[in-house]
């Protein structure tokens, strides 16, 4: 083998057909251990979500006024028993759907609205572009959490508006890192031998921006993942996202709030469960970045 | 420069003329109009059109901005519905505390973030720089709420320390410099700056990075001079941006300052917000995002041309 | 001379030619271009850039038409004016007789132009492979995949890069040359008439440079292309051009046969610029440095002749009267105020050949 490779200067080569992109940082990926590891944990807390009905010991909801704040290790409550004497584990486990679910999805609405929005003004640019971005501004003007809460206090408590509202908050950062990366592509020679091949803008867009413009825009919203996911759980802590009784970490750590003079460890564990879910989401993103960011 | 900055505020005008838009359509995007919250729900149809007309929403929504916007523009953010008393004396009663809470955690958070940072950088890839840039992972990623109630629990329940709540004794809202209030601020301001420690840090180490990277660094040390002599290079290079992105972690503090509030009970404009939320008490609400924003909106104005001044290599005509 | 004639005769055969040999294939006529820079407080612009003010010339079928100057004089401005990559202020283009966006769609002209850029990295899409970045021309007009990657193919083949081993990869798996080879084929695969090759070897190495530059002799003969080459490198367009154009701040300063103006040019800039150029001979070697300082802003360019600042045969006249185009020597036009009869300059008649 090693023979063969040295000479072979004369011999006819083999047919090249080099492996895309998207396996190169897939190869890079499987090579970096705390990526990896924060991509299990993640798939892991998904599994956890799907399947909770099936993982869980107890009924979530089943309250019981004898076996409040249980301490950790009690029989038949693993992790103790919250301020209504449900099983802890049961509601962490359950609680996985909701908390996944508000972190998640307003990310990835705002990422196609985001997306949708900033490549359109980034590849139309002029005035529209103009009126785009400084409507855009307008939003950026106000820090995130206060514009979440200011949103969801005006629209009301519930999983819905919550939602809208983390939405809107996340749009106008996506849009802006869309908009900058349109413009960069959008001057590139390609850009322009597509356009003086007669080209329309909508394939130009579709063959030549999308391709190149959306990893790194993708790759920026899973930054804002784990930043979503403390925000949402943050706002059900105030009292503005998922109502009551439904097991959701951010609501279950503002329930628990008056039990830390009782049973602290207790009180303390669903904010364990935001936190690990945060940084592994951080880790992967930071992750994915360096993987993504080799120029190819 | 002191074009560049008559430039930069004539750009923040329209900027702030849209979030007052925002604030303004805050109230109008509530189900309902904002009088539902406060009229008896047996309210006749006589009484609640007389309400509407002497609160002027029955007009069309431009016009209701115009005056509500001339109201503003002369300090009449309007009458809080719970307490009655002037929106204004409300806020800014709660916005001294809140500065306060955030500043003092944004200089702890500077400090340490540049403490990390630094090492991590000036050492990179060795073990100090992954233990410091764990650190800051953990500082970005942490929920602060969570973090505080943790604080609470170790620091007042299981050691009794430090008190839980309140600024100050028997739930005083005024604050002082003296020891009995200061105590009250240690568990929220080092709470709350870990925020901008996490930032300051990732910040401050890839600047270093780079800067020591450069080659004027490698003809100073050629040139035989100390690691002081460098160090003092490095800081003068790097604090420019350190500053700014310290200025505007002030700003995030600010307006995100309710989570924390709302975890220690400490009487600022989150605290405030909360019970706007809860009483739904719009103009409150709307008056209180309203100064914060704006607060918001000036920092970052500041925070631009003190960073234009401070460093040579931006030139902005 | 004879030889561009049978390219001439060659060219017109083509089966879309309209008006015969002697028809120039590209008449330009007032093109202007003018950035706007800098905008006050109210968003409106102070200044504009005059990167082409008022160009005219014309191509002749089959010939090479060297474009050279300095940085900044609107070459590649020129070049993007006439793919119409940005929108010209004012003139008109004529495409083998017929005015484009009038008599010839904007589209229909498209594909009988085509253009080489600069940076081969740049010009070529990272996420597509080769074929797919050849063949995407011919898709849009219409071409059915099989096929345009099969001209792909082709093209690769005649661009001298195996298609077999090449057709698959992405750009960044190639060299500069070898890259540069693959912008040839791209813009080869529309089959245009003309191919407007903007500084499309000066990034490449000598070595390269050389392959690349017969590479294009061949295939101009192959297909019966009309060339604009667009250079700073006075060595490269004097090989490779028939006719030259000599540009200064957006204007031309002097248009003729290669060999004419390269012997004998008749603008002092063109003969300043000449000068400039390292000598083969160190017999020849240049004695005075021919050209002071940078041009002036092109914001505000100098009334009158441009290059009234910096040339030495300046006369007071020269910062009040812009020179046109006046025939000189023998093939050679120039837009000098010395050639000008009765334009007042005091060297007219000297022949103070610069």
């Amino acid at each position: 083998m090693a023979v063969g490779a040295l000479d072979n200067k004369n011999v006819i080569a083999p047919i090249q057909v080099s492996d895309g992109y998207w396996k190169g940082v897939l190869r890079r990926l499987m090579r970096d251990p705390v990526t990896m590891g924060a991509l299990i944990v993640i798939l892991l807390l998904v599994l956890m979500a799907i399947f909770a009905p099936y993982l869980a010991p107890a009924d979530p909801f089943k309250s019981s006024m004898l076996r409040r704040l249980r301490p950790i290790g009690t029989p038949g409550f693993p992790l103790g028993a919250d301020e209504l004497g449900r099983d802890m584990l049961s509601r962490l486990i359950f609680g996985a759907r909701l908390s996944l679910f508000m972190g998640v999805t307003p990310v990835l609405m705002a990422f196609v609205i985001g997306s949708g929005l900033g490549i359109f003004a980034g590849y139309v640019g002029g005035a529209l572009n103009t009126a785009i971005m400084r409507t855009i501004d307008v939003f950026y003007a106000f820090p995130s959490v206060l514009l979440a809460v200011a949103l969801s206090g005006a629209l009301g408590a519930g999983i819905f508006n919550a939602l809208v509202s983390l939405t809107i908050v996340f749009i106008p950062p996506i849009t802006r890192v869309a908009e900058s990366v349109t413009t960069q592509v959008r001057n590139r020679d390609y850009v322009e031998a597509a356009r003086a091949s007669g080209a329309s803008g909508l394939t130009i867009v579709r063959v030549h921006v999308l391709g190149n413009v959306l990893s790194p825009i993708f790759v920026y919203a899973t930054s804002l993942v784990s930043v979503s996911m403390i925000l949402a759980s943050g706002l059900s802590f105030l009292g503005l996202g998922v109502r009551p009784p439904e097991p959701e970490w951010g609501l279950m750590l503002n329930t628990l709030r008056t039990a830390i003079y009782v049973n602290p460890l207790v009180a303390a564990l669903p904010g364990v469960m935001i936190f690990i879910t945060s940084i592994s989401f951080n880790m992967f993103s930071d992750g994915l970045r360096s993987a993504m960011d080799v120029r190819a | 420069m002191l074009f560049y900055a008559l430039k930069r505020l004539i750009y923040v005008l329209p900027v702030a003329f849209g979030v007052s838009v925002v604030c303004f359509l805050l109230v109008h995007i509530t189900p309902g109009d904002p009088l539902t919250a406060v009229l008896p729900v047996d309210a006749s149809a006589e009484l609640q059109a007389q309400m509407r007309a002497i609160y002027g929403f029955d007009k069309p929504l431009p016009v209701q901005y115009v005056i509500w916007l001339g109201k503003v523009l002369t300090g009449d953010l309007g009458t809080s519905i719970a307490t009655g008393r002037a929106v204004l004396t409300e806020v800014s009663r709660a916005v001294g505390n809140t500065l306060i809470l955030s500043a003092v955690a944004t200089i702890i958070g500077f400090f340490l973030g540049c403490l990390f940072g630094f090492v991590a950088g000036y050492y990179r890839d060795s073990a100090m720089d992954r233990l410091a840039s764990t650190l800051s992972v953990l500082g970005v990623s942490v929920p602060h709420y969570w973090l505080g109630m943790v604080m609470v629990i170790i620091f007042s329940v299981q050691l009794n320390w430090l008190p839980a709540t309140g600024a100050g004794p028997g739930g005083s809202a005024e604050w002082a410099w003296d020891w009995d209030h200061i105590r009250h601020l240690i568990l929220p301001a080092v709470t709350m700056s870990v925020i901008p420690m996490g930032v300051i840090a990732r910040t401050v180490r890839a600047l270093v990075a780079e800067i020591l990277s450069q080659d004027f660094i490698l003809a100073l040390a050629a040139k035989g001079l100390t690691d002081r002599g460098i160090f003092i290079h490095v800081v003068k290079n790097a604090a420019p941006t350190a500053l700014a992105v310290m200025g505007l972690q002030l700003g995030y503090l600010l307006g995100g300052s309710i989570l924390i509030e709302t975890v220690f009970s400490w009487p600022g404009t989150g605290f405030l917000l909360n019970a706007a939320i809860f009483q739904r008490d719009l103009p409150l609400l709307q008056g209180t995002i309203l100064v914060l924003a704006m607060f918001f909106v000036l920092l970052n104005l500041l925070v631009d041309v003190m960073q234009t001044a401070l460093d040579p290599r931006i030139q902005r005509g | 001379m004879t030889e561009l004639a049978d390219m001439q005769q060659s060219v017109a055969r083509d089966p879309r030619d309209r008006g015969g040999p002697r028809q120039p294939l590209l008449s330009v006529r007032g093109l202007v271009k003018h950035f706007p820079v800098g905008k006050n407080l109210f968003g409106r612009s102070r200044n504009v850039v005059r990167a082409v003010d008022d160009v005219d010339f014309e191509l002749l079928k089959g010939e090479t038409l060297g474009i050279v100057g300095e940085s900044g004089c609107g070459k590649s401005t020129t070049a993007r004016l006439l793919m119409n990559l940005i929108e010209p202020d004012a003139g008109e283009i004529i495409f083998d007789g017929e005015v484009v966006g009038h008599d010839i769609s904007l589209r229909d002209y498209r594909r009988q132009v085509q253009m080489v850029f600069q940076d081969s990295y740049a010009s070529l899409n990272p996420r597509l492979t080769i074929e797919d970045s050849i063949a995407f021309a011919p898709r849009v007009h219409g071409v059915s995949r099989r096929e345009a990657v099969g001209r792909a193919h082709d093209l690769l083949a005649r661009v001298g890069l195996e298609p077999h081993r090449f057709a698959g990869r992405y750009p960044h798996e190639l060299s500069g040359g070898q890259r540069q080879r693959v912008n040839i084929a791209r813009a080869l695969a529309l089959e245009p008439r003309l191919v407007i090759l903007d500084e499309a070897v000066s990034a490449l190495d000598k070595s390269v440079e050389a392959q690349v530059l017969n590479l294009l002799l061949d295939l101009k003969d192959a297909f019966g292309l009309t060339y604009i080459f667009i250079s700073h490198d006075l060595n490269v367009v004097r090989f490779i051009s028939d006719r030259v154009m000599v540009m200064y701040l957006g204007k031309v300063a002097e248009i003729g046969d290669a060999e004419s103006v390269f012997a004998q040019p008749q603008h002092p800039y063109s003969a300043a610029l000449l000068a400039s150029m390292p000598a083969m001979d160190p017999d020849a070697r240049t004695e005075q440095a021919p050209l002071y300082g940078d041009p002036p802003n092109p914001i505000d360019p100098p009334p009158g002749c441009r290059f009234h600042t910096r040339c030495r045969f300046a006369d007071p006249v020269c910062s009040q009267t812009v020179p046109s185009l006046t025939p000189a020597g023998e093939t050679q036009q120039v837009a000098c105020l010395m050639r000008q009869y009765g334009s007042g300059h005091s060297c007219i008649g000297l022949e103070g050949r610069a």
